[in-house]
């Protein structure tokens, strides 16, 4: 009603200025709603620099505790400080008058002691680290220093005196940063440029110049990694589940580390239905993963993957021994993910295998052979670890297992240990816990972990892949020429490029599927197992150890993806450029392998015990955004004096606007008569 | 509705509707009948249904206060002490912030 009275009544120029009004709100609805997507945001441009190539540290939980880090729902800001040196932390604990701080760290200076004092202070609101270029000498380490206590084979039962690395520390260097919970953000900054940007900014407004303390306004940083999840895997699994049973919106909360493990055998097998009892097969393994402190970045795999390579190097060389198919034993490689979290792959590996639920059960198992750190920075020497527990009883085999070992004949020497010593923290021991089978962890390392960075070549790689392959032709019962087989340094040297440098090269390109092109990067893959699944390291582990062990056949496109059978797996893959094509087209093949993806989640999730204290309980927790950005903040006062002539305004503004609409019939008429007159 | 424009009897059994109605774990159509009624009931000149009505809406504010001691007690005992049941304050919780205990 009001509406048109007024209308009736009001003149031209009040239609005017609603029509203006209705405009300008139209307009600032469409900002609040583009300011998403980027487009209309341009104060928020002004304002604010983005971070982009940063790595976040987030939570993870298990069966008693949360660790890692989060932010608070709306981000934490602090006045960026510069750490270069220890005596500058001095600065953000006590003498700077501007707190809270977000500390800008040098990567040499991320260390317990450092971050320790941090955690401490309630004057911190954050921590940015910048990547550590070159590498810290020293070694860095964030596992623990006894990694995956509890998970492997000793307990109070099985070798008391080796439990809880009573009998070896493995891990010196280890300082345990990995498993804190920090209540404050923690970001890595991997882009020099943007470090640099950051300085620059703390240099112009923040820098203490000659003792004295900066003014306003200040170079502030805000970070954003709220966590859903809190306490312990029991807490948010449970909320996950009630929430899906009742809530109107379900939310899950967190999601336990998964993925797949990748296994082939020399000769192969019927996977539908279990293998029969009489049938030896050795097993081989490696880990593929590797964690670290930052989300999806795991700068300290190099361990892992020349491991991984010298593995999938050794697979290669035995498949070219002549007479594989008449080997009276079978060979099984298998390469574990979540390894790094509890052994997620191999408990449940040797869960499936004990429940039959896999093509080899436990009995089928002759000997274990582990390839653990592999890095021969010191010597070339390889060191054989034993279970000093079940050697007592084993000890025929086991001996049988080093004297084929040893007799290799290369540039290495693989040397056995005292069976005083326990085994490393290795996938081996989770089979162990179930059945006594004679095994041997092959590493450089004859006490604790060589926690340096890999330095290796290519060629001292294939000389361990050599003697790996020739010890395991023999195992394998074979009688021709052992001194044969040999891997070849080329296929390391690709695979090193590969996986420690880029993914996205010929190669690769070359050996898989064309919808997973995808994920080959100018970068080496991470190697953090992660909830999705299966990961970038898993599809090029498994299609790089089909193209090594597999065989090309001559199938079409069609037959080849509809012939997957019990015995072998079919992939038809990119295939190398076209020499002869100007475009880039491809050569695409069938390749036929033994080559398969096995679940790699741990069984305390199959089993939804998700306390459990025999099974890794590993989860990460879900979030919304993870960002930083960099901006000008102004003093406390100053926001505040802005803030209440804003609301000033706003009240002047509402108290004209009822006095001028009141008035409107004296303010607005129009000289109508003169109008009149003229007409 | 305009309670003026009502006959005395009417809002007597309007505000019968609403006390009673209230026992059926119903706190607000207390609340509703002690707001609406509470002229009628105290301020209004003197009429015949009048003494009805204020027992009525008498007993609907003791009900609403009831009510709300009941209500604050549990609030503040739950938003205090979830946390610390762990699995039970989960059960008896129908959304769960996140990111906190």
């Amino acid at each position: 009603m009001a509406a048109i009275e007024e209308e009736e009544m009001g003149s031209s120029c009040s239609w005017r200025i609603r029509g203006v009004t209705e405009l300008l709100l139209r307009g600032l609805l469409l900002c609040a709603l583009a300011a998403g997507s980027g487009w209309c945001n341009s104060v928020e441009r002004k304002i604010y620099i983005p971070l982009n190539r940063t790595a976040t540290c987030v939570r993870l939980m298990n069966a008693t505790h949360q660790i890692g880090c989060q932010s608070s729902m709306n981000g934490d800001t602090g006045v960026i400080h510069v750490v270069e040196k220890q005596e500058d932390v001095q600065w953000v604990l006590s003498d700077g008058p501007h707190p809270p701080y977000i500390v800008l760290l040098d990567g040499e200076l991320f260390t317990r002691g450092m971050m320790d004092q941090l955690k401490e202070s309630p004057r911190i609101s954050g921590v940015a680290v910048a990547i550590a270029k070159p590498r810290p000498v020293k070694g860095f380490s964030p596992g623990s220093r006894c990694p995956n206590d509890g998970f492997g084979v000793y307990n109070s039962t099985y070798g008391p005196q080796y439990a809880h690395c009573n009998n070896m520390e493995w891990n010196p260097l280890g300082n345990g940063l990995f498993y804190e919970d920090f209540s404050f953000p923690i970001f890595l900054l991997q882009d020099e440029n943007e470090t640099e940007v950051i300085k620059q900014c703390y240099q112009t407004y923040n820098f203490p110049h000659n003792g004295s303390v900066p003014q306003y306004p200040l170079c502030a940083m805000q970070l954003f990694s709220h966590m859903h999840a809190v306490t312990s895997t029991v807490t948010c699994m449970r909320r996950t589940s009630l929430q899906s049973t009742f809530s109107i919106n379900p939310e899950v909360i967190c999601d336990p580390l998964s993925d797949y493990n990748v296994w082939s055998t020399l000769k192969p097998i019927n996977v539908s239905t279990n293998l029969n009892s009489t049938e030896k097969v050795i097993m081989v393994a490696t880990r593929i993963d590797s964690h670290s402190m930052f989300w999806n970045v795991a700068p300290g795999a190099e361990s892992a993957v020349a491991s991984f390579v010298t593995h999938l190097a050794a697979a290669e060389a035995i498949h070219k021994a002549p007479d594989i198919q008449t080997l009276p034993k079978n060979i099984m490689f298998t390469f574990f993910q979540g390894e790094s979290f509890d052994y997620i792959g191999s408990s449940r590996m040797a869960y499936d295998m004990q429940k039959n639920k896999f093509p080899i059960r436990l009995e089928n198992i002759d000997c274990f052979l582990e390839l653990g750190q592999i890095a021969l920075t010191n010597s070339s020497v390889l060191w054989m670890h034993t279970d000093p527990v079940s050697q007592k009883s084993l000890s025929v085999e086991v001996t049988n297992l080093f004297s084929r070992c040893s007799t290799s004949g290369t540039g290495v020497e693989v040397q056995e240990i005292g069976s005083t010593q326990a085994l490393p923290p290795s996938s081996f021991q989770r089979f162990l816990k179930l059945k006594e089978i004679p095994g041997v962890v092959l590493a450089d390392h004859k006490t604790s972990f060589q926690n340096n960075y890999v330095t290796e070549t290519a060629e001292s790689l294939a000389e361990v892949a050599t003697v790996v392959a020739r010890a395991l032709y023999q195992l394998a019962g074979g009688s021709g020429n052992a001194s044969a087989i040999q891997a070849d340094p080329r296929t390391v040297t690709r695979m090193l490029y590969g996986f420690l440098v880029r993914t996205n090269n010929s190669w690769f390109q070359s050996i898989i599927k064309p919808d997973l092109k995808g994920i080959l990067e100018n970068e080496p893959p991470p190697y953090y197992i992660a909830v999705s699944k299966p990961v970038n390291a898993t599809y090029l582990v498994h299609y790089v150890l089909a193209n090594l062990t597999g065989a090309v056949t001559n199938l079409t496109k069609e037959q080849c993806l509809n012939s997957d059978g019990d015995l072998y797996e079919y992939a038809w893959v990119q295939g190398p450029q076209d020499p002869n094509s100007t475009t880039s087209s491809r050569l695409p093949f069938c390749v036929r392998s033994t080559v398969r993806l096995t679940s790699a989640s741990s069984p305390a999730f199959e089993l939804q015990d998700w306390g459990s204290t025999q099974y890794s309980t590993w989860t990460e927790s879900r979030w919304k955004e993870l960002h930083a950005r960099i901006f000008l903040v102004a003093s406390r006062q100053l926001e505040i004096i802005t803030l209440v002539v804003g609301i000033v305004i706003l009240i002047i503004s509402f108290v004209a606007t009822y006095f001028i609409n009141a008035k409107a019939d004296v303010l607005f008429t129009t000289p109508r008569d003169s109008g009149a007159v003229a007409y | 509705m305009n309670l003026e424009r009502v006959s005395n009897e009417e809002k007597l059994n309007l505000c019968r509707k609403y006390y009673l109605g209230g026992f059926a774990l119903l706190p607000f159509l207390w609340l509703v009948n002690v707001f609406w009624f509470f002229r009628e009931a105290f301020l209004a000149p003197a009429y015949t249904e009048q003494l009805q009505i204020k027992r009525y809406v008498q007993r609907s504010a003791v009900g609403l206060l009831f009510w709300v001691i009941v209500l604050t007690t549990w609030i503040s005992i739950y938003q205090t002490h979830r946390a610390r049941w762990g699995e039970m304050g989960d059960y008896l919780s129908f959304t769960i912030p996140l990111g906190t205990p």
